[in-house]
Order: C-alpha cells, then structure tokens, then sequence
C-alpha cells in the first residue's frame, strides 16, 4: 500500500504546489527561528544569531528544491517544466521546427503506412479462437475445377474426399472444406421488385462444419452447421457477412428468416458474421455470402460437382490437436495419417491396375499440413514480399530524415554553447540538460508521429484503392489498430534516440568555462566535424541504395510493359460478361452471341468485335489434357493445353498473327467440320519438321471432345503472367462449333449398354467480350455498355477494361512497389541534400574567419571553392565507395522481383551513381561558392 | 598548405563536491532520525540538534539533507508530522514515529550492527 499511498501523496502534492511550498516555507522559517533563539541562548546577539542560523541553512531555495526533488513528484515536475521548456524552445525556432516535424511526419507516416498494411496482410492472426491450430491442406493459392489430377493437386479436392474426411478426422479435432473460388453470383434482395436490378456479390461454399471448426461465432442468428449441409440440393441458408447486411439491408436486424435469391434460387437468411470475419481465405475482395456445399449447382450455375467421380474444387482446413499443435512428434503423427488417407484415396481413383512406378509415385505423395493461423491468403503470397521491400525502404528513408535531424541538432547545440553554460553555472545538472535535450527530440518525434498517423491513414487508404484495383469492398483498412499504434509509438522514440542522443551528449558535454571565455572558433576542430560529416556519408551511402532499388524495379516494369507479348497489346477494349447470371440457356447462346456481335461492331471506331471464353492474358484457365493425330507422347510428358473457345474475327480482334494456315471465321458454324488453331510452340514440339495443319486434336473434356481439324498455326502469346517464360501450348475452337449437348458431367463411368445422359452443354457460353477500336479504347466504354444494354438490359457487365488496364492488373505489384520505391528514393535524395547542404553551409559559417585570413593571405577565390567542393567530393566518394558493395549485397535479395535484367544491372548502377554525384556537387556547390566569396576584411572583423 | 592552431576548449566545468567526513550516508542518516524520534515528537531543528549533541558534533545535520530525509521517510510511513506549537510559543511542524517507523528502526538497527561488528572484525584481524 506504501507506493498508492505515495501516489496519492504525491498527486495531492502536484496539485496543491503552492500550499505545500507555504507550507515548507514555513517549516524552514521555524527551523530557523528555533537554530537562532538557540544561538541567542548560548550568547550571541540577535542579528548575529540570526545571520549564523541563515547561513548554516544556507539558500532556502536549495533546500526546497532538495526536498521537492527527493519525492516522484518532483521529478515528474520537473518533466513538466523541461517539456514546457522544450515546446518554447521549438516555437522560438519555427523554421527548424517545421522542417523537422515535416521531415518526421513524411518518415514516420510512410512507416506507419506501410506497417498497417504489412500487419494485415501478413501478421495478423484470424480472429478465432486458438488460431495457431489451424492448417490449410496443402496451398491455397490456386482455385477452380480440376479434373484428371490426385487429391491434393494444387490444393484442391473432391466433395466425397471432403466428405470423408469430414467424418473420419483421425487425429485432428476436425476437417472442414469449403470452394476454391469465391464467383460473383446474382442476388435479389427481401422485398426486392423482380424489376431492380440485381446485386453481384461473392458467395462462397462451406462444409457444414466450416464455422465450428474455424472457431467464428455469428454475430446474430447462426451459422450453416451439418444439418445444412447434409444432403446435396437441400439446405438452402445463407450467413451474411456483416459488410453485406450494413450496405446492403441497411443492418436490418429483423432480416434474419426472410429470404434472397442467389442465381434465381431462394435461401433463407440464418445469420451475419461479425464485422472482422472475411472467412479462412482472405482474399482482396472479402467474401460477403456463405451457403452450404449442399447448394452448389444453384450457386454456381453448373452441373452438380457433388457425386463420388466430381471434379476437384474444394479447398481443406484443419484443426490440430491441442498436442499436435504444440509438439512436433504429435504434429507429424497428424501428418502421416493423412498422407494415409490421401495415399488409400489415390489409390482407390486409380480404377486400372496400380504399376509399380505409379505406386512408387502414390507412396510419395504428401499433401503438407501448412499453418493457416493467419488464414490462406492471396495476398499474403502476392504482396507480401513486395510488404517487407517497401518496409526495408521506408525504413531507410526514416534512417536519412534521422540523420538530418541529427545534424541539425548537433548544430543547434554548438550554437546553443552560452546558453547551455549559463545553466551549467548556475546549478543545473548534466543529467538534467541530458534529459531537457532529450524531451526536446522526443517532443519533435511524438508531435511527428502524430502528423504522420495522420498522413498514414490517407497513405493508406489510396494504397487500398490502388492495391484493390478498384473491386470496391476489401477487408483491408486503414484505420490504425493498437498493434499499428504501438509501431508508430516504439519507432517515435527510437527514432528521436537515434536523432537525439548524440546531440545530447554533446550539449551536457558543454563546459561552463565557454561561458567566460570568449570563443572565438577560428577553424573548426576537425573532431567536432566528424560525426556530421559521417552522417551526411551514410545519407550518400542510403540514397544510392534507395536510388538503385527504385531503378531496378522501374526498369523491370519497363521490361514488361514494353515487351512482345505476341498480341497487339493496344487499342482493345474487354468487357466481363455473365448471360448465365440473368437465366440464359446455352440453346440462347447462338442468337446473343450473333446480336452482340452486330450491336459491338456497329459502334462508331470499332473495327472489329469478338467474343470468347477468355481475352488474351487470363488469370484463371480452361485447359485439359489432349492427343494429337500422329504423335506419340513419351513417358511423363505432359500434354495439357490452354483452352479458348472464340468467334469469328477472334484472332484478328485480339491482334494474334496466323502464322500458318486460316483464322478461325464466321464461315466455321455448326453444320460445317470442327476446326481449331494451335499456337507456334505446339507446331514445334510435336512436328517439328511442319505438317501439323490438317492433323486431328481430341480434347479429354467430353463436351469439346472433337475430334478438331488443325487448320492454322497462330503465334505464341503470353498467357498468364507477363514474366511467363515457358510457353504453354494453346488451342483454340470455334464458339459456334461447340456442340449443342453434352454428356451430364460427373456421373461417374457410363453403365454398359445404355446411352450416356446428354445435357445441355453449359460451353457454349461467352465470358468476354473484345473490340478492337481505331481511337483511344477507353473512349469507347460508355458506347460498348450502352450496345450490350440494347441486347439486354439485364445482361450484367461485370467487369470492364482497356487492355493496358487488364495488362496492367497482372503488374499493380509490381507498379505499386516500383512507384512507391521511386517517390520514396527521390524524398530521400532531397533530405540526403538538405542534410549535405546544411552540413557545408555549416561548416563554412564556423570557418569564415579562416577563410578571411586565407584570402587575405592571398588564397585565390578558386582555392577556397575548390577546398569546400573537395570535402564533398571526399564525403560522396567514401558514400559511393561503402555504398556500392553493400548495396550489391542487398541487391541480390531483389533478384526474384526482377525482369529482364540482373541485379547487378550496370546502367541502373551508373545512373544511380550519376545522380548521386549530380546532387552532391549541387548541394555543395552553393555554400562554396559562399565561401569563396567571402571578403576577408569582414570575416577577420566578424565576431 | 598551414595548419592554424587549434582552440580546444580544455576548462572544465566545476565538479559536484565530494561528500566530507562529517557527512552521513543517505540510509545512516534515517536509522539517526528514527532513533532520535524514538524518544518524543521533536520539530526539524529539535532532530538537528539532537544528533549533533549526542554525536557530540561529530555531524551536523544541516536542513538541506534534513528535511528531504523526512520528507521521505513521511512518504515511505515510517514518520508522520503535525504542527504543533514550539518551546518559544511558534508553529512547528512536529515528526513522530510511526509503528512502522519503529520496526524500521530495529531492522536498521539490527543490521547496522552486524554490519558494524563485521567491519570491526576486519579492521582488527
């Protein structure tokens, strides 16, 4: 109780000062009076008792200040009075001040900017419960629907494997599933008139079990549990999250019970998650709908994936046990027993005779179990190296701003030499002029930090917009959480020690004696020069690394941008359209195919309209496996292809040269024989001596089984990734040739003797929808949306776009990192000069009278220019000569993230080193001539 | 090219003086006061006093050490304080020792002994 107590003692005693002052005053009085009437009594006269009783107290004021500053609270006032101190000391000097909060504002901020960032894409746990448990079953970065692969390929699964082990979860404490692929799908809401138009919103399939084991409470109502999802086509619920019913139903807490629709099916609403739950995967575009897997032919439009031959598409999670999470044994006993299971489900897929070398293959599968306590995340695998990149070069920037900071106050400090003495002399500690200067930076950093909170949070929210390319709702936020606040507050204080504490030093270094003698510093010690003139070399030394950094990363982006990517990458226009959404059958196909195309190509500067299942540069693939007339595949090769079903005019829409042969035209209709194209590098590798046109193609998806006739070679494009370097092979069918039914999917081997189940075939859609125009395409839009609403006005264009804009989504990375890399590297040139500028100027003031004399010695004007400029030159060339080697050290670490070039590229090098030369002689330049300007009579009269 | 001399600042600042032999150590200076306080409330100078008579002015306690060691002490509740009127009629703010001032005193007591006794063991070995 003794420190509450003293807390409260002390507290009483702050607050009434002036009381407890009195009350000393009179304490001592009384002690005073009593020493002198005791003197009296031993014989003295009154005056003189009461002299000899004053000076044995000695000064009242000492005494007091003894007593106050033995207790908390005069520390604490002391504190105070230093702080107000400071903050004069600070508005005395507006210019410095604002030079400095600016500075650290722009540092600080960036730091703040990109942690916030940082921490939510790659350092935050799932807000659940024991999240460390969790693991994904192999990665999570692919999504979609395979066929023809083992379980665990790409991370992906059937809906009875899921099924199963949903139920038999050996020594997990559970396995839940859930879609690779979060599609947008059509929603009507409650109460909504069949007129309005309908809302596109991400829905995503979980396994009955995916709420309970992830560990999520729902925020109202509950959530999809095993009921739900027990038989395929029943349980049609919905949990909403809690983005969806704040925008969409205005949180509407009575909605629960009430009904939408989702792709034309009604589900009932059951619940809405909480305002930080985006589910397991965290994608840029958070999920805003749940229904059960049971759903899954009504929510995703397509043929049932639920039966025991379905196609791969369900992602898997895990929660460890308890044990299994803390201990590696246990850990890797949870792994043996499902590559068990996975190596006996493989097995039982495999209908045919298992070869020695396949069971060789099946025995070595795994499927790794991966931690998912911060859940699977796409962004996490595309940005988060670009995170820690931009991280290290904010850092740096933070490091120059310091050491201009540092230079500034280490002048200050020299200047403030009398001042400090003065303070010395009249009784001031060291310590407390240490911890004035102190209060002084921390002061500096924290009203910095502050600003740059500020700065931060509209830093960041552009770099959301930009990083979400424009998909609207993401689950990333700018707001600062306490993990953020925190940051910002422990880089503050470490920065104003880094910037603080050697001018503090020096300033309790000051001797009292500078008060009394007269200095006059007539040449600079070289010694008080050192410590600025290292600083203002490790500012060389981290410009040049920030400016090569930037280099690397603008060149790359050049590289590929400006590359061949096998198409005409300019003046095409494509719009994402989805006639499935609004009712479309695929018997409706041919007729709005035939009238978009009409409207498309009647628009004013377009020259030609095409549409397709994918434009040229696709993120997401058709492809299969194929055989080729005439050619033996060898053991192991893989014979997959990129697929493209496209109309008429495709290939000259998208700009793809025919090498060989004929395009695919109008004149390829249903009654005519299926034709296709192959791209160079097929035409290549499987006959490399010519002769592929005519040759036949059967595709393994019995929908576009074929067989196609070759009928031109087209050349080869990039596909996926503008840093693709190995080439896929790539066919192309005529959308018209597509046939109109299909087998039914996935029902497993046909029985003997009765016909296969025909359906219509859902291929014959078009997703896209291309014009190449003669103008700007971006013009264009408005005229495209308006043609396809005349069609349709139902028709939903889910997406639209220029094709730099789509070229450009596969590069905002690696924009965004060479963008920010090169504001930041030029920010941190401009306060490298300023520190440099100041330095010299500095340093030219402190030698005036040196150079007065040297000129009146007969030093000429260019000696003296020269001698400043050397002194530079010396500081840039000992930069340059630290800076280069570290730099390629560091460099090596980019090699992943460049295009085109090493990451010792010399011309990214030289001009890095130019420019770095450029600014140096610049910034030195002024204040020697400054300098070399001097007239020696007013610099030897001066001071 | 000349060198210019160099004017290194070599004065130095005064230095903080050194405790003189009739000086007390910071806790010796408590353990004196809650032993004087032990007889009866005393007012600051009556403490003072006390100890340089009985120390027969071997220290002399001067209010610049005095009152910062009560003030403290007051904190840590080993002495609280009230005025009251002084011998010569005047208001004096008077310490007395408080129960755990008391137990401090032994505990202090008890270990300055010990300490003493095995410094004196020392010195006479």
């Amino acid at each position: 109780m003794t420190w509450l107590r003293n807390l409260t003692h002390g507290l009483r005693s702050l607050i009434h000062k002036p009381s407890v002052d009195r009350e000393l005053d009179e304490e001592l009085a009384a002690f005073a009076a009593a020493s002198a009437a005791d003197k009296q009594r031993s014989g003295m006269s009154a005056r003189e008792a009461r002299r000899a009783a004053r000076a044995e107290i000695g000064s009242m004021g000492a005494v007091k200040h003894q007593v106050w500053s033995s207790r908390w609270e005069g520390t604490f006032d002391a504190i105070l009075q230093d702080t107000r101190f400071s903050l004069r000391m600070l508005l005395k000097s507006p210019g410095f001040t604002f030079v400095a909060l600016l500075s650290l504002a722009l540092g600080i901020g960036a730091n703040t900017a990109i942690f916030t960032l940082l921490n939510q894409v790659l350092l935050q746990n799932l807000p659940v419960e024991h999240p460390e448990q969790l693991v994904t079953l192999g990665e999570t970065s692919s999504s979609g629907v395979a066929g023809g692969i083992d379980l665990g390929d790409y991370g992906l699964f059937p809906w009875y494997f899921a099924r199963q082990l949903a139920s038999d979860h050996g020594p997990f404490q559970g396995i839940a599933s859930y879609c690779s692929f979060s599609d947008k799908a059509s929603i009507r809401l409650p109460g909504s008139a069949s007129t309005d138009a309908a809302i596109l919103a991400p829905v995503t399939l979980v396994s009955g079990n995916y709420f309970d084991l992830i560990g999520a409470h729902p925020f109202l109502g509950r959530a999809i549990n095993n009921t739900d999802d027990a038989t395929p086509g029943s349980g049609a619920v919905v949990v909403l999250s809690y983005h969806f019913w704040q925008e969409q139903l205005s949180a509407n807490p009575n909605i629960l019970g009430k009904t939408l629709t989702v792709n034309g099916t009604p589900f009932a609403i059951v619940g809405i998650m909480p305002p930080s739950f985006h589910g397991l995967k965290q994608d840029l575009v958070a999920a805003d709908l749940w229904t059960p897997i049971s759903m899954q032919p009504q929510v995703l439009s397509q043929a049932s994936f639920l039966t025991r031959d379905g196609p791969y598409f369900l992602q898997l999670f895990a929660r460890l046990s308890p044990q299994a999470a803390n201990d590696k044994a246990a850990f890797a006993q949870s792994q043996a027993w499902l590559d068990q299971q996975i190596r006996t489900g493989i097995r039982a897929n495999d209908a045919t005779q298992i070869t020695p070398a396949r069971e060789g293959e099946i025995a070595r599968h795994t499927v790794p179990l991966i931690p998912a306590a911060r859940g699977a995340s796409f962004l996490r695998s595309r940005y988060g190296a670009s995170l820690w990149i931009l991280m290290g070069v904010v850092g740096l920037v933070l490091l120059i701003a310091c050491a201009n900071l540092a230079n500034f106050l280490l002048a200050r400090a020299t200047a403030r030499q009398r001042e400090l003495a003065t303070r010395l002399a009249l009784g001031s500690s060291r310590i407390r002029i240490l911890r004035q200067s102190l209060i002084e930076t921390l002061l500096l950093s924290l009203l910095g930090g502050a600003l740059g909170l500020t700065l931060a949070f509209v830093a960041t929210r552009v770099l959301i917009a930009y990083v979400s390319n424009g998909e609207g709702y993401t689950a990333l936020s700018p707001t600062p959480d306490p993990a953020v606040l925190l940051f910002t507050l422990g880089v503050c204080v470490t920065t104003a020690l880094l910037f603080g504490i050697a001018p503090a030093l020096t300033a309790a270094r000051t001797g009292a004696g500078s008060l009394t003698s007269n200095t006059r510093v007539s040449t600079a010690g070289r010694s008080a020069q050192l410590l600025p003139k290292s600083l203002v070399a490790a500012q060389v030394i981290l410009s040049l690394l920030l400016l090569i950094t930037a280099g690397l990363f603008l060149r790359t982006l050049q590289n590929l941008q400006d590359q061949d990517f096998g198409f005409d990458s300019s003046h095409l226009l494509i719009a994402w359209i989805n006639p499935k959404l609004v009712g479309y059958k695929p018997s409706q196909t041919p007729a709005l195919h035939q009238s978009l195309l009409e409207r498309i190509s009647a628009i004013p500067g377009v020259r030609s309209a095409a549409l397709a299942a994918a434009p040229p540069m696709s993120s997401g693939n058709w492809s299969s496996s194929f055989k080729i007339e005439g050619y033996t595949p060898g053991p192991k090769e893989s014979m997959n292809s990129v697929l493209n079903r496209v109309s008429g005019q495709y290939f000259e829409t998208a700009g793809i040269p025919i090498i060989t042969g004929r395009a695919i035209g109008d004149s390829d209709t249903q009654t005519t024989g299926k034709v296709a194209i192959i791209n160079e590098s097929a035409a290549r590798r499987f006959f490399p001596k010519g002769g592929i046109i005519g040759r036949n193609i059967t595709i393994d998806i019995d929908s576009v089984k074929g067989p196609w006739r070759i009928v031109g070679i087209a050349r080869d494009t990039k596909n996926i990734d503008p840093r693709q370097t190995d080439q896929p092979i790539m066919i192309w069918i005529p959308l018209a040739q597509i046939p109109p039914m299909a087998p039914v999917a996935f029902v497993g081997p046909p029985t003997p003797g009765q016909p296969v189940p025909q359906e219509e075939n859902q291929d014959r859609f078009a997703s896209v929808i291309l014009a190449r125009t003669t103008g700007d395409p971006a013009k264009t839009i408005a005229d495209l949306r308006s043609a396809v609403t005349q069609v349709d006005p139902n028709l939903p264009i889910i997406d639209i776009r220029t094709i730099e804009q789509h070229i450009g989504g596969f590069m905002t990375q690696l924009t965004l990192v060479s963008r920010l890399c090169g504001f930041f590297s030029i920010l941190a040139l401009v306060l490298a000069a300023i520190g440099l500028y100041g330095v010299m100027s500095y340093s030219v003031v402190r030698r005036t009278s040196e150079i007065g004399i040297r000129l009146a010695l007969g030093a000429q004007a260019q000696t003296v220019l020269w001698m400043i400029l050397r002194e530079s030159l010396l500081l840039l060339i000992i930069g340059v000569a630290v800076g280069l080697p570290l730099t390629l050290s560091l460099t090596r670490l980019l090699r992943d993230q460049l295009y085109g070039l090493t990451a010792t590229d010399p011309i990214t090098f030289a001009g890095a080193i130019a420019v770095v030369a450029l600014i140096t002689v610049v910034a030195a330049w002024l204040p020697a001539r400054r300098a070399a300007k001097v007239d020696p009579m007013i610099a030897l009269r001066c001071e | 090219m000349p060198e210019f001399p160099k004017s290194e600042e070599s004065e130095k600042a005064p230095s903080i003086p050194e405790p003189k032999s009739g000086d007390l150590v910071q806790g010796t200076l408590e353990m004196l006061i809650l032993k004087t306080l032990a007889l009866q409330p005393m007012h600051g100078y009556g403490v003072a006093l006390r100890i340089e008579q009985v120390s027969g002015g071997v220290f002399r306690v001067n209010p610049g050490s005095l009152l910062p060691a009560l003030s403290r002490m007051e904190r840590a509740g080993h002495v609280k304080s009230e005025w009251r009127a002084s011998e010569n009629n005047r208001r004096a703010k008077y310490y007395l020792l408080t129960a755990k001032g008391r137990n401090a005193l032994e505990a202090e007591t008890e270990q300055w002994d010990r300490q003493a006794a095995a410094i004196r063991r020392i010195l006479e070995a």
